[in-house]
């Protein structure tokens, strides 16, 4: 039982630990400028008006909403799955901390220009 | 349409006057020209055929409609508001009229310049728009081998065209992006973004009880809201000014404050304590759509009016009476934003004092109160994605300084920081697009140290100004009335949002051309051609797509309005905060470290012998495009500094002396205007005079620069460039 508990509280951190990923200083720690250029390049091109998937920019969510999106494999279950996976993971670092720095609420939200 | 025709007995002096009018009509600017409007309907016939044309003011950033009459030599003979424009209400002032004086300067740039000799010696050599750009390019391409790209630092003003320079910079590849935003308005930004979720503005036309503190609205003109405020008045709105000048509009207030400069978070947390411990807040308001009211509460217990008087110098049932009176009168009460809060080391924080207050009167998105931008309908257009430089750092070289800046505005003080130490990175390369910071930013010694560290300076502009004056090469830009210019939305508080453009009233001058034929032109040389795979008319096509009736509308009215409600817009809607209501208590300050209610700490007291120097405008000459006018250097030929007669009697100094202003980082030299309008430990000049460039011949060296003496501080939290925190000596020359 013992062996049973200690392994749910460390999923718990675990899990923790990782939806916690930039609250303490505001920023989420990985390349916002080079996540905002592989957002464009990989994501963009469905995730925009007129195109295949809903048209989305960093100011569309609140950061809470981006980090639950960016959480270790949530995005499983997305429809854009597979290009997900292709993604390293300093790759998808940078893309969250561009969604994350710009966001509905962020000290710099994205302007819809 | 024949507007501005005054029917009036003519006296033989004036018809001899007018006679001389008609004939000599067809002189460049002569101020003969200007008498056309007085002349008989049928004379103006004889003259020939007048073209009317629409375009937008550009002799400073509020940007109103205007209509330019051309006559058949194709010389613009007049300048008249569009009175479909209703951001304005119709009107032109003294600038907009003056900007004949722009289009038609003999001192304008004319081709592309080469600097000869050292810098600020103003020994040119001309070159062509080939070598020019050339030049330019490889320049820019050796910065970018040696340095990276971000080893370029991009400036543009506030103007239409802008938009270019920034895609130009985004895709040449540099982070350092600065404009003049954060020598003005980033800290009032800060302010009421993090406590609101968004930058309001405030529908003062039907408010009807107003406090400005610092900000001169009659003087300093923002539309719609120097024109609305006085309508408001006239229908009873009452105005309360906070300055420790007596501003005009100090003068048409119904009360008026001579505040101790840098204590006006102590007077707004003293009304907010008023507001809190009478309970003349509204209930439901703060309990549906704000957070933090218990906390705030608490906060406020010890800042009583009492307490304030001793602080701002305002009697304690002054405070007392204008808070009742404020929340009397709500929501159709403001503490009114302002604009300009580059003051304070902690302006971020005094103006959250304006912002709680506001929350606490219950305005927002109501008539009378705090109103959210409209929404317009323009779309961005699709281009090219920007390529991404690897060996680029991986942040902007201001990073860091501030405690939370503004991403994509950063701070030009910082920056200059950054340029001179050389760290965290080298930047050896200045764009500057229609910015004057050798004007604008405080402690101009600095500008000139930042511009020496660098290998390459290229300024495009209309005039030589201070800046030009100190650049490597300077390009000749046209002047609004020449320009064809993207698509554009403006805000127009009540006067709702509207759609603008401008199209060449006349055809460009002299070798100059628009700053987005340059950055294209640059941008092919440098292989990012096909960025820049666009015309105007292709790019305004896709901006209004969504806007079928746009274009007609602008052709026809000079305007085009889209219909949307002015109030209520965030009905059904969360705020862009943290709580997701607004922020009486900052959750993100906390998380950040900072005070999430404001802490009041008093300014530093002024030295004995020595004045806290303020800053401010006329209404004549307020930036660069107002500088060098011939019409308006002649209304206002310089500045002089204001001081209180019971120091100047101690100094020996008498009316009209020339004193010289002496602060750590720099003195000037002026005439000084003895008057009771000031403080007795304050002093004040107009900003923008004093120039250096010998390229303003109607005003070079005519007063001071008051930018020569300003030391740089800055707010903690925004990095806006602090300008009131500065003390002087003053003594007769």
């Amino acid at each position: 039982m013992f062996n049973r508990i200690s392994s749910i509280l460390l999923i718990i951190f675990l899990v923790a630990g990782t939806v916690s990923i930039g609250i303490a200083a505001g920023k989420a720690g990985g390349n916002a400028r080079k996540g905002k250029y592989l957002y464009r390049k990989n994501c963009r091109e469905c995730h925009k008006e007129g195109a295949s998937a809903k048209d989305l920019s960093p100011a569309d969510k609140t950061q809470a909403e981006w980090e639950t999106l960016f959480a270790k494999g949530a995005h499983k279950s997305y429809q854009c799955a597979a290009e997900w996976d292709k993604r390293s993971e300093k790759d998808l670092k940078d893309i969250f901390s561009y969604m994350y720095d710009h966001a509905f609420d962020s000290p710099s939200p994205a302007k819809c220009k | 349409m024949m507007s501005g025709i005054v029917k009036r007995p003519i006296s033989r002096r004036n018809f001899l006057k007018l006679s001389g009018a008609a004939t000599a009509g067809a002189v460049v600017g002569s101020r003969s020209g200007i008498l056309h409007a007085l002349v008989p309907k049928s004379s103006v016939a004889k003259q020939g055929r007048i073209d009317k044309r629409f375009s937008i003011c550009d002799m400073c950033f509020n940007k109103c409609g205007l209509i330019a009459r051309v006559d058949e030599h194709g010389v613009v003979t007049k300048l008249d508001p569009n009175p479909k424009f209703r951001k304005s209400r119709g009107m032109l002032c003294a600038r907009g009229n003056a900007g004949i004086k722009q289009l038609y300067d003999p001192d304008r740039l004319k081709y592309p310049l080469l600097r000869k000799g050292e810098r600020g010696q103003g020994k040119w050599q001309r070159l062509t728009w080939e070598q020019a750009l050339d030049l330019a390019a490889e320049k820019m391409q050796r910065i970018a081998e040696t340095y990276t790209r971000c080893g370029m630092l991009f400036m543009a003003g506030s103007d239409l065209q802008s938009t270019f320079v920034h895609h130009f910079a985004e895709v040449f590849g540099s982070y350092n992006v600065i404009s003049h935003e954060s020598n003005c308005l980033l800290s009032r930004n800060r302010a009421f973004l993090d406590t609101f979720g968004e930058v309001p503005f405030a529908d003062l036309l039907n408010c009807k009880y107003v406090i400005m503190a610092g900000a001169n609205r009659f003087e300093a003109l923002v539309t719609p809201d120097s024109i609305d405020i006085v309508t408001a008045m006239q229908n009873g709105c009452k105005l309360v000014v906070l300055d420790p000048r007596y501003t005009k509009t100090a003068a048409l207030a119904h009360e008026w404050h001579s505040i101790r400069p840098g204590t006006d978070m102590a007077f707004f947390l003293a009304i907010a304590h008023v507001l809190v411990s009478e309970t003349l807040y509204n209930k439901a308001f703060i309990t549906e759509k704000t957070s933090g009211f218990d906390k705030l509460a608490e906060h406020i217990k010890p800042y009583t009016p009492e307490w304030a008087e001793k602080e701002c110098e305002i009697p304690s049932k002054d405070i007392r009476r204008i808070a009742r009176e404020m929340a009397k009168a709500a929501p159709a009460a403001i503490v009114y934003p302002g604009r300009r809060s580059s003051d304070y080391k902690n302006s971020t924080q005094i103006r959250r004092s304006f912002a709680i207050v506001n929350a606490l009167l219950g305005n927002w998105d109501k008539k009378g109160g705090l109103t959210v931008a409209g929404k317009v309908g323009l779309s961005s257009p699709e281009l090219p994605e920007a390529p991404f430089y690897e060996d680029n750092p991986e942040e902007r070289v201001d990073a860091g300084r501030a405690k939370m800046m503004f991403d994509e505005e950063g701070s030009f003080k910082h920056t200059r920081d950054a340029v001179i130490e050389g760290k965290p990175y080298p930047i050896k390369g200045w764009f500057t697009y229609k910015t004057n910071p050798m004007q604008t930013g405080a402690n101009r010694e600095k500008t000139v140290e930042m511009i020496r560290k660098l290998d390459f300076m290229v300024t495009v502009d209309i005039a030589m100004s201070d800046t030009a004056w100190m650049a490597d090469l300077v390009l000749p830009a046209p002047s609004y009335l020449e320009r064809k210019d993207p698509i554009s939305a403006l805000q127009g508080v009540s006067a709702g949002a509207c759609v603008i453009t401008r199209d060449p009233v006349v055809p460009a001058m002299f070798d100059s051309k628009p700053v987005n034929w340059i950055v294209s032109e640059l941008a092919k040389r440098l292989d990012l051609g096909e960025f820049f795979d666009f015309t105007m008319d292709s790019y305004r096509k896709a901006q209004v797509k969504n806007l079928p009736d746009a274009m007609k509308a602008i052709n026809k009215d000079g305007v085009y309005y889209n219909k949307s409600k002015l109030y209520g817009r965030y009905e059904g809607k969360v705020f862009k905060t943290l709580s997701k209501k607004i922020e009486l208590f900052s959750q993100r300050y906390e998380q950040t470290g900072l005070d999430p209610i404001p802490v009041y700490t008093p300014p530093k007291s002024v030295p004995e012998g020595r004045f806290r120097i303020v800053v401010g405008r006329n209404a004549y000459i307020t930036q660069g495009s107002s500088t060098n006018n011939e019409l308006l250097a002649e209304l206002v030929p310089e500045n002089r500094l204001w001081l209180h007669p019971d120091p100047a009697l101690k100094l020996g100094i008498r009316q009209g002396d020339t004193v010289e202003v002496a602060s750590t980082v720099g003195k000037e030299r002026l005439k000084v205007r003895i008057t009771e309008e000031i403080r007795k430990d304050t002093v004040y000049m107009d900003s923008g005079f004093g120039a250096m460039s010998k390229g303003l011949s109607n005003v070079y060296g005519k007063g001071a620069c008051i930018a020569a003496v300003l030391e740089d501080h800055s707010d903690d939290i925004s990095g806006n460039m602090a300008m009131h925190e500065t003390m002087v000596a003053v003594r007769k020359i």
